[in-house]
């Protein structure tokens, strides 16, 4: 399926691509630039002189539309996309071959809507114009045909035109992968290329066996079925409505997660003494959690839970949840579990009710299990917040070391979280929150 | 107060039923003997289009709104409508008739199965549907010009594909808009909205997938001449992502729905305010909004908007009586909205819907007298909250007469004359109606 999370930067030349402005190896990513777009001019120039270009319609079609891509603009603020800049590049390799391909590639690669700096185009143009020229010679290894005009029947069709352009998909990947990986490492310095490669890989690796099918009957109805250009409308156009569905998608997803912020402020507006306090122990628990090297969706379950970890108290009388600070009361101590039953309708919560039922609980019993427990890391956050900023009922508070001594004698503590929630602390004093 | 003559029924999707099963006698009438013969001639053709009608009639889309598209059977009709030569099957050259008996097969595919397995068979739409195909593949096999129809021209390869592209085009999409105005037609009936307004509705959630439908049935006709039948499934892959995308579109929408829901619950949950109160009192907004013709936007934010109407009682430090505002003195009803807003606005997203919530308890005769302006579904809200406070949520006659009584000594100063004008409509069959339409405005 053409979706591409962007938990990684997008494999496709985005502006999560683009190296940072000031970053301390800047002269070695200039330099890694610089060499992948002598690449890419390089080896378009190559295939130009060895197999020569034709200038006709179809090159000309496909460099507009490739421009006309950029209109599309940038996967940004949504989790999910669709660039046709692959597509277009895969039906380039089948139409024009290697030198087209590598052409409308400088031509696409440096073009993207909204600011981005004229290193990551440089890049964005090398990268395009190499996966390009590099796709079509596989393609045309593989018995690609470059004119598909007569070929008639399915087998012929994707003997011909469909398994070139599957391998054509897969060096394209390949390519795009190592280049942006290159240079991620580079402008970031951080994370192992392995790790990097293969979240890359396996969050666009799907989209690109989309974009190749697509690609593939663009190509078929280009040429064979003798559509010519106008099969590029017929094409793209349910593509376009899937990206306007997805655009709608990451508008409406921001809007849910401001939803959540409402129940936060149902707590506080129940619980004044405890503003601002969810906020803290979302972000110290996500923090444990990235520390204590919990998958990343389960850190994400766990900073939700961290953040509704007290919904239950809105559920109990008003008096009460005001007259205590800390839970000690014994009809207070209801509240995790009325929590999770408030909580149980919303079915994307449903990775956080165990934490949220737990977090009280884990502190006083040892879990089980082996592993650390999302439980655990939300009630030591929840405890640290407790003893040193929210207050005991007659208004101390502890400092953060002796709050820290304090939780390592909690029955259920282990000594991981608690280096994790020291790591989350020293975080969050280099952290600057504006 | 209730009307002193029940409506009839449902006229018009009766007649939307009885003209489809017309089109359907029709062609049965017009193929008759030769049916043997034309399917054992195409039989891979109507087995694929069979199959890929019944298959996007069970993998229907819930949109956003709630309610149900079928994109990929709606292409796949609009491809049988316009395809001619298949490459290693004889050319497709039927009447329209032919087509008719083939989206109708495999309409009652997907309907048994769709009964077998417990769900709404959804005749009405299934009609609209019928119809669509047969204005369709009429337009395209019917009509000749200097003796030659378009399917004619199709087939003729001396003619640019572009143009017939084009004309494949324009014929899907006028049997797709047929299609969705009969559909609209038969679901404002059904939610007692006006014509105009579900049209609206329905055109506007489902243009940008109709763009996607109208490309893609001419695509599995234009590449069935080099491709052959594997045309169907291959021609509606970019549809297929498209579905992906409106649906996890459409989920998002219904997990925001549950937050809501779920902030709607926690008053309840505390003892503050009775058990499904703010879930009836959404419910009966919505249903006013729709005869007071809102769109499906709006009824959004009044559904939200009423759901969340007592959130404010959170933080009251003793629960009111019943929970129920109406009894209140109006000074306390005033903070309690403010509240409620208060807290909502921690979303900068639910901006009007906080608004909505804060002027609930404005007096009508404050917009009449003093012009302060109040929307309309703050003045809707008012009037549902009412009558679920004063009702207590049950249904039977003696309850809602003196509800309607009671609400009706406040009529144009307490509430506006308008609402409560709706409030009688929409109750008027309150059970019947709820059952027919499951889903509120938005899910």
């Amino acid at each position: 399926m053409s979706v591409e999370p962007t938990d990684g930067p997008p494999a496709a030349p985005g502006p999560s691509a683009s190296p940072g402005p000031s970053q301390p190896s800047d002269l070695a990513t200039g330099a890694y630039i610089a060499l992948v777009a002598a690449l890419g001019l390089g080896l378009t120039t190559y295939a130009i002189t060895t197999r020569g270009l034709v200038i006709d319609g179809t090159l000309v079609v496909l460099a507009f539309v490739a421009v006309l891509t950029w209109w599309s603009g940038p996967p940004v603020d949504s989790q999910f996309s669709i660039t046709f800049d692959s597509i277009i590049s895969l039906a380039a390799m089948a139409l024009v071959g290697p030198a087209g391909a590598g052409v409308v590639g400088i031509i696409s690669g440096p073009l993207e809507r909204g600011p981005l700096s004229m290193r990551a185009r440089v890049f964005n143009l090398g990268m395009t114009s190499t996966y390009s020229v590099l796709g079509g010679y596989a393609y045309i290894w593989a018995g690609g045909r470059t004119d598909s005009t007569d070929l008639r029947g399915a087998e012929e069709i994707i003997r011909y035109v469909g398994v070139p352009i599957l391998v054509a998909d897969l060096v394209q990947v390949a390519v795009n992968l190592v280049l942006l990986v290159g240079v991620i490492r580079l402008s970031s310095g951080e994370g192992s290329m392995r790790v990097r490669a293969w979240q890359l890989l396996r969050s666009t690796g799907p989209s690109y066996v989309g974009y190749g099918i697509v690609a593939f009957l663009l190509v078929v109805l280009w040429e064979p079925a003798a559509l010519g250009p106008a099969s590029v409308v017929l094409v793209l156009a349910p593509l376009l409505v899937a990206r306007w569905a997805y655009a709608q998608f990451a508008e409406e997803a921001k809007a849910h997660a401001q939803a959540l912020d409402v129940l936060v402020a149902a707590v506080e507006a129940k619980a004044p003494h405890l503003v601002g306090h969810s906020a803290r122990v979302a972000e110290l628990s996500g923090w444990m959690g990235e520390h204590l090297g919990l998958r990343p969706h389960t850190v994400a379950d766990t900073r939700v839970a961290g953040l509704l970890h007290d919904l239950g108290q809105t559920t109990l009388p008003t008096a009460l949840v005001r007259g205590t600070g800390l839970g000690t009361g014994s009809a207070l101590d209801t509240y995790p579990a009325r929590g999770v039953e408030a909580l149980r309708g919303i079915s994307f919560l449903s990775g956080s009710l165990d934490a949220v039922g737990r977090h009280r609980e884990a502190l006083h019993r040892p879990a089980p299990g082996d592993g650390p427990d999302p439980a655990l890391v939300l009630g030591a956050a929840d405890e640290f917040d407790l003893l040193t900023a929210v207050g005991t009922p007659d208004g101390a508070l502890l400092a953060a070391d002796e709050a820290v001594a304090r939780l390592r004698t909690a029955p259920g503590m282990r000594e991981d979280v608690v280096r994790a929630l020291e790591h989350a602390l020293v975080r969050r004093r280099t952290t600057v929150t504006p | 107060m209730r009307p002193p003559v029940t409506r009839p029924g449902r006229p018009r999707a009766l007649a939307v039923l009885g003209v489809g099963a017309l089109l359907l006698l029709y062609a049965c009438w017009v193929v008759g003997g030769d049916l043997p013969h034309l399917l054992r001639l195409h039989a891979a053709t109507t087995g694929a289009f069979v199959a890929a009608v019944a298959v996007g009639e069970l993998v229907r889309l819930p949109m956003p709104s709630g309610r149900e598209a079928a994109p990929l059977a709606s292409a796949s009709v609009m491809g049988l409508a316009v395809i001619g030569l298949i490459e290693g099957e004889p050319p497709f050259d039927v009447s329209a008739a032919v087509v008719v008996l083939i989206v109708a097969a495999g309409t009652a595919v997907a309907a048994v199965v769709r009964r077998l397995r417990g769900l709404g068979v959804g005749a009405g739409q299934a009609a609209a549907r019928l119809l669509g195909a047969g204005v369709a593949a009429g337009l395209a096999r019917g009509p000749a010009v200097d003796g030659r129809t378009l399917w004619d021209v199709a087939i003729d390869q001396s003619v640019p594909r572009e143009v017939v592209g084009l004309g494949m085009v324009f014929v899907a999409t006028v049997g797709v808009v047929v299609e969705t105005v009969l559909t609209a037609g038969v679901r404002a009936e059904r939610q007692r909205s006006p014509w105009p307004t579900a049209l609206r509705d329905e055109l506007g959630e489902v243009a940008p997938l109709t763009y996607a439908v109208v490309a893609s049935g001419p695509l599995v006709a234009l590449m069935a001449p080099v491709f052959g039948l594997a045309s169907l499934p291959a021609a509606l892959f970019p549809l297929a992502i498209t579905y992906v995308a409106v649906a996890r579109y459409a989920r998002n929408r219904a997990t925001y729905r549950q937050t809501i829901a779920t902030l709607s619950e926690l008053t309840e949950r505390g003892g503050y305010t009775p058990p499904a109160h703010a879930g009836r009192v959404a419910d009966l907004s919505v249903r006013i909004g729709r005869v007071l013709g809102m769109q499906d936007d709006s009824l959004r934010e009044v559904e939200y908007a009423a759901l969340l109407h007592d959130l404010g009682q959170i933080s009251l430090s003793e629960p009111l009586p019943d929970g129920a505002t109406v009894l209140a003195a109006p000074h306390d009803q005033h903070e309690i909205a403010m509240e409620g807003g208060r807290i909502i606005r921690a979303a900068e997203a639910l901006e009007t819907v906080a608004g909505y919530v804060e002027a609930q308890t404005t007096r009508y005769r404050q917009v009449l007298e003093l012009g302060e302006p109040v929307a309309l579904a703050s003045r809707i809200i008012k009037v549902a909250n009412a009558f679920d406070d004063l009702t207590g949520g049950r249904h039977d006659p003696g309850s809602v007469e003196a509800a309607m009584e009671r609400i009706h000594l406040g009529l144009g100063y307490e509430y506006d004359p308008a609402v409560v004008g709706a409030l009688e409509v929409a109750t008027a069959d309150a059970p019947v109606s709820r059952l027919a339409e499951r889903e509120p405005a938005a899910r």
